[in-house]
């Protein structure tokens, strides 16, 4: 087989993006009974019974942006569906078909798009640690879509919670980029591409991000090695 | 529309499953074997008989340290190039629909938390990245059955914005009673071996072991993505629209290039996903040939997608691809090729894959 051979340059990009509309859902430490009943009349009726929290919040998220079939859709979450994923691991030794399908990365966002019946050609679903915004930014920013939509959110565990394995809180977010400003528009989002310090620690995750967008807070950082991320607010 | 820009080149692929590496599972399906067994489905806790393909010396229930971790290193010691992966111009993309949660079945049944190092999908990539000694710009994405794809389409796209200069895919899904149980609960996985694009009463599945790698260029290797597809039906967890719509929206996608083509597709073996699969490859490319290999490796996941390609791409370099595997006549349409195919007529291949919720992928390769 042919190898590829190594062509090293230094190199300096910036990728430019709008945030043309943001909804964020920061439901902290509640319960998904209690975010259950809080948003049952945002679905259809019955929809919610078999939903878990974190499909029910990131498809409140999404539902004001009403995803059409050109959106690029990309999906972030480091740990997904954490209390279906724990059901389902505890229905063994009869395992329960159901959360299994549920425990399915990214099955958050499908919950939401099947009950609305809404296809969508691209759909990426990301997950991953420290760098997993930059990671689903950089997805969403090549995405070539006229709009595109990133979403996102994690679900606060039980035992896998008391073993380090999920998230300790709950939340969703979901937001539309543009290429070009249009009037109204949230916020600029650059992604900066520099050689200058690849071996910096760029520890940048999900919660942060999105407490910087719940907050409508600035972001300058370091989000991966030789990647900054800065996002300046509309005034 | 195809959702990609420019042809992507591959400078390097490699597969590993059941059989061994990608020559020696073409060797075994172009003679026709299946490395499918049937096992308890809980392991050593017993259960129902099911269809598993497993590497060679991987426990079926995991290790604390993992028993395909060797397996992964011999396939990432294929990787050619000694190139810095993981670094900003030599972006790693790491798909898999399971990952490490094997683990969690592993803890959560006999208690050691040595098993969670390995149980979320990003401590499960970390520990690889760890183990292979990459870099830490690593993406990694997952969409069940379909998941190999985008990251060859997330890949594509950096090297076409020229934000690399090479790109590496790296896919992998290895069996445990964690995933095999909730096939067999979906009444999917069950004692019969399956038989892809067969028109039989009942259908059924079998799961395998599989890795994959493919390293991606824009202008290096004899083999080249031209197009690559994606559509979502958001229609059903588990079903596909009635009329095929779904498959059939994907491959309109795909370019009339006027190669001659044959096609690789998903066929896992189920009877309804099979049929419309096998009709609208059928109606999208009339007369050209249709197979799928997971009658003899199992349905690889996650990773299928990518380890199906490497197949491909050893096939046309080869000039003959395997039949369908595990399955006879009669066929859901009379383009399935239960037989090999001798690849000197065509000129392209058409690979697919698909997963729940009703999500489609594509691509079409030829030699560049």
């Amino acid at each position: 087989m042919p190898s590829a051979a190594r062509t090293p340059r230094s190199f300096s990009t910036m990728l430019e993006r709008w945030i043309t509309a943001l909804h964020t859902e920061d439901a902290g430490l509640e319960e998904p009974a209690a975010t259950r009943d809080r948003l049952k009349d945002r679905f259809p009726k019955n929809a919610t019974r078999r939903m878990s929290q974190l499909g029910l919040l990131v498809g409140t998220a999404l539902e004001p942006l009403q995803p059409g079939y050109d959106d690029a859709l990309i999906y972030a979450s480091a740990y997904a569906e954490t209390r279906a994923l724990e059901g389902y691991l505890d229905s063994f030794p009869n395992p329960s078909p159901t959360l299994f399908q549920t425990s399915i990365h990214p099955s958050a966002v499908q919950q939401s798009l099947i009950t609305s019946q809404r296809p969508i050609r691209q759909f990426l679903p990301l997950t991953g640690g420290v760098h997993l915004p930059a990671q689903a930014l950089l997805t969403a920013f090549l995405a070539g879509s006229p709009r595109v939509i990133l979403c996102g959110g994690e679900e606060r565990g039980t035992w896998l919670l008391d073993h380090g394995r999920s998230s300790d809180r709950t939340f969703a977010f979901a937001l539309t980029l543009a290429s070009e400003p249009v009037t109204g528009s949230l916020a600029r989002v650059t992604l900066d591409f520099s050689d200058e310090s690849p071996h910096a620690s760029c520890d940048f995750p999900l919660p942060v991000f999105f407490d910087h967008l719940h907050n409508r807070r600035p972001v300058d950082a370091c989000v991966l090695p030789g990647r900054r991320l800065r996002i300046e607010w509309t005034p | 529309m195809s959702v990609t820009g420019p042809a992507i080149h591959i400078a390097a692929s490699g597969a590993l499953t059941a059989f061994g590496d990608e020559a020696s599972t073409l060797a075994a399906l172009l003679a026709g074997r299946s490395a499918l067994r049937l096992l308890p489905v809980h392991g050593s806790e017993g259960g129902d008989l099911v269809p598993l393909a497993l590497c060679e010396g991987h426990a079926y229930e995991e290790t604390v340290l993992p028993s395909w971790l060797p397996h992964i290193r011999k396939l990432a010691a294929q990787i050619p190039g000694d190139l810095p992966w993981g670094t900003a111009r030599y972006p790693v993309f790491v798909t898999s629909s399971n990952f490490g949660v094997g683990h969690l079945h592993a803890f959560r049944r006999r208690g050691d938390p040595a098993h969670l190092a390995y149980g979320t999908p990003f401590d499960c990539v970390d520990q690889l990245v760890t183990a292979l000694g990459w870099g830490p710009d690593v993406t990694t994405l997952s969409h069940a059955c379909v998941s190999a794809h985008l990251g060859l389409l997330q890949a594509s796209r950096v090297l076409a914005a020229g934000l690399a200069d090479s790109a590496l895919v790296f896919s992998f899904d290895f069996i445990s009673p964690f995933v095999a149980g909730g096939f067999h609960a979906l009444k999917i996985l069950n004692a019969d071996l399956p038989a892809p694009y067969q028109d039989r009463a009942t259908g059924a599945i079998g799961l395998g072991d599989g890795a994959a790698f493919a390293v991606l260029t824009r202008d290096r290797g004899d083999f080249a993505i031209a197009a690559q597809c994606l559509h979502n039906e958001m229609h059903h967890f588990t079903a596909n629209q009635a009329d095929g719509a779904g498959f059939s929206a994907c491959l309109a996608n795909l370019p009339d290039t006027g190669r001659r083509l044959w096609i690789k597709g998903h066929g896992t073996g189920t009877l309804n996903a099979g049929r419309l699969e096998a009709t609208a490859l059928a109606h999208r490319f009339p007369g050209a040939p249709l197979v799928s290999w997971k009658g003899a490796l199992g349905h690889t996941l996650g990773s299928c997608g990518l380890v199906e390609l490497a197949l491909a791409i050893g096939a046309m370099r080869a000039g003959r691809a395997p039949g369908v595997i595990g399955a006879s006549a009669p066929g859901f349409t009379d383009t399935v090729a239960f037989n090999s195919i001798d690849l000197a007529a065509f000129d392209g291949v058409v690979c697919t894959s698909n997963a729940f919720g009703g999500a489609h992928a594509a691509l079409l390769l030829h030699h560049a």
